[in-house]
């Protein structure tokens, strides 16, 4: 036993000592944005890149901040790129006793679920998720509806009738915005070709550069996207060619590439961040399924300025009209896969 | 479509591909030549990466160019401090050199350009067009109209064939990577030299970084190196550590990653997945020693 007692005891002390380093790192990674006293409400939010990749985390970022500062609530964010490091910030969240958890992604539907079911008193929201279930509620975006409509500019503008799009992973909210992309370019021209490629990542930025030039060779000139940060080599890309033009994802992008952003699909997370929290903050929320679609004016096309004069009037009356098809529910933009169905709690 | 048109767009893609590829294994051959396995190229990739992109966006591509070099060398230099001069443990040394490389170049690069991120307009290398060579057919603009770090690439290769098989420096340089304690009996300074190699190597893997800044995408993006460190350490095994090897295994990356993106754009049916996968499945079949005998350097690791 006296043998035995040291060993164990250093394996202890160094177990013990790597828990704490481990615990240190987590702590570390969130960052507090305000601690604001007098306001005991927290709001987290864990995003699974970047949030400086000027789009779908960006937005996000903005939304939390846009939270900090209209209801003065306490926030912070977690960037978590890998299911574990998802999880175990989750965990990290609700653990600490947050109100409200922000998880930004399709992706965090399951972690989302499995977390709340130990801590049910953090109300989780799942952007792009896909049902309501125990504390967590799911946003849902159409923004295949802004790109059906992006689509439509693509089919009518381009000369060679062939579309590109770059797209980060095949998750299904990405390949329903193709979707809707493809089917608003053939409601104008039924000839066009489609081709996408996608590149397995989110941060690589060169392999999005690379995918837009095998596009443009196979004889592209319209392009859309939804790869975040990586999409930034798509508009290098687009600015190197002349006679080509790319649609923006998730936030206005006509800066990226100045006289080659034709518009952009645009979420506008801010808002339907600020909307559900103000909700959840009052306290008579009930987890539900959240759409918002053209109707919300959360997602919306934003034409870029600079090349408004491109597109004929003609077309730009028959896009007005397909948006008010699409807000009263007549026209589908995009059909969505079964796998992303929101089984109803509130809807 | 003109088929001459997609074969030259395709060659030209995998050359670009290949380049920052080709510029990190140069380097790693190096440094595993004297002994050294460094996983923190990835993350030396990144500095350099980021490193070209201050730099530019002060001094123009040229200074970027030198900058990642110097970025290169010095997080070679704090691994080899770590790794070589208070010997721990190369593979866990190098695994932290990566990890705290993207995080310091994510907080740098938040603090410089601030924390919305926006796609960055940094001045890049033109393509420069050899005259005469340009002009063969097919192979001629896939080549020779390349932007210049592409050129460096190819002619720092024969200069690591000729120092590491050709010079006294070399020959001492294999010797330590082959049996240390032998090269330490005849003299041979053995820690300096790894040190050296590694040092060399990370300046080599910092200009990889900065080809895809300064040559593609004219821009820095978090973690945009995407994982070629790592393989640049599996190209070096498939070219069985020799530089000419090491080239012709870092096109055969280059080949299959353009392959990929053209089935996709040209909407083939065949799974792409399957194109990426070839690589990885020809360097463990070198592994298992199907490309004829291959073994490391002798001392590789310790």
């Amino acid at each position: 036993m006296q043998f035995i007692a040291p060993a164990l005891r250093n394996t202890l002390l160094k177990a013990s000592w790597q828990y704490a380093v481990l615990m240190l790192v987590l702590l570390s990674c969130a960052r507090q944005d305000t601690n604001r006293s007098g306001s005991s409400f927290r709001v987290g939010l864990v995003v699974p890149g970047s949030v400086a990749d000027a789009a779908w985390n960006s937005g996000a970022y903005a939304g939390l901040q846009r939270i900090r500062d209209s209801l003065g609530l306490a926030t912070s964010h977690i960037e978590a790129r890998t299911p574990t490091e998802q999880i175990e910030a989750l965990r990290t969240y609700a653990a600490q006793g947050y109100d409200l958890v922000f998880a930004h992604g399709f992706e965090f539907q399951d972690p989302a679920e499995r977390v709340s079911a130990t801590y049910p008193r953090t109300a989780f929201v799942v952007t792009s998720g896909r049902r309501a279930h125990g504390n967590v509620s799911p946003l849902i975006f159409r923004l295949e509806e802004a790109s059906y409509l992006a689509g439509m500019v693509a089919g009518s503008l381009t000369r060679t009738g062939v579309l590109g799009f770059v797209g980060g992973i095949e998750l299904p909210p990405i390949v329903a915005g193709y979707q809707g992309w493809v089917n608003g370019a053939k409601a104008m021209n039924p000839r066009v070709r489609t081709q996408s490629v996608y590149l397995n990542s989110f941060d690589d930025v060169a392999a999005g550069r690379e995918a837009a030039l095998a596009l443009i060779g196979a004889g592209a000139d319209m392009f859309h996207h939804n790869a975040d940060a990586a999409a930034l080599g798509l508009f290098q890309a687009v600015k190197e060619k002349r006679g080509v033009y790319v649609f923006g994802a998730n936030a206005d992008q006509s800066h990226l590439a100045p006289g080659h952003v034709l518009g952009s699909a645009v979420i506008d997370l801010p808002r339907a961040f600020l909307f559900i929290a103000a909700e959840i903050r009052k306290g008579n929320f009930t987890p539900r399924v959240e759409v918002f679609g053209l109707k919300s004016g959360v997602v919306r096309y934003v034409a870029a300025s600079a090349l408004d004069s491109l597109v004929p009037v003609k077309v730009k009356a028959r896009m007005a009209a397909a948006a008010d098809s699409i807000s009263s529910g007549k026209l589908v933009a995009a059909p969505r896969p079964a796998s992303m169905q929101a089984s109803a709690l509130g809807t | 479509m003109d088929p001459v048109v997609l074969v030259t767009g395709f060659l030209a893609a995998a050359v670009r591909v290949t380049t920052p590829l080709l510029f990190a294994a140069t380097g790693e051959t190096l440094s595993e030549r004297s002994g050294v396995i460094n996983l923190g190229i990835e993350g030396t990739m990144l500095a350099g990466a980021l490193a070209a992109a201050l730099g530019a966006s002060e001094w123009g591509p040229w200074g970027g160019l030198i900058a990642a070099l110097v970025a290169g060398m010095v997080t070679a230099g704090v691994f080899a401090l770590l790794a070589i001069g208070a010997r721990a443990d190369q593979i866990i040394t190098g695994t932290a050199i990566t990890l705290a490389a993207i995080g310091l170049t994510g907080t740098v690069y938040r603090r410089a350009f601030g924390a919305a991120g926006a796609g960055l307009s940094i001045p890049t290398f033109p393509p420069l067009r050899i005259p005469g060579l340009a002009s063969i057919p097919v192979l001629g603009p896939a080549l020779f109209e390349q932007p210049f770090p592409t050129y460096l690439a190819l002619a720092g290769l024969p200069v690591v064939w000729w120092v590491l098989f050709r010079t006294r420096l070399g020959l001492a340089l294999r010797a330590t990577g082959e049996a240390g304690a032998m090269a330490r009996a005849i003299g041979v300074r053995t820690r300096l030299m790894r040190a050296g190699a590694t040092v060399a190597g990370g300046g080599f893997a910092g200009l990889g970084g900065a080809t895809l800044v300064l040559a593609q995408v004219g821009t820095f993006t978090e973690r945009m190196t995407a994982g070629r460190g790592y393989l640049a350490i599996a190209i070096v095994v498939l070219g069985r550590w020799h530089p000419l090897g090491v080239a012709l295994a870092a096109f055969v990356f280059g080949l299959a990653t353009a392959m990929q993106f053209l089935f996709q754009a040209l909407g083939t049916r065949v799974p792409y997945q399957l194109f990426l996968m070839l690589p990885y499945l020809l360097t463990l079949l070198a592994l298992a020693g199907a490309v004829g005998r291959v073994r490391a350097p002798g001392d590789l690791g310790r």
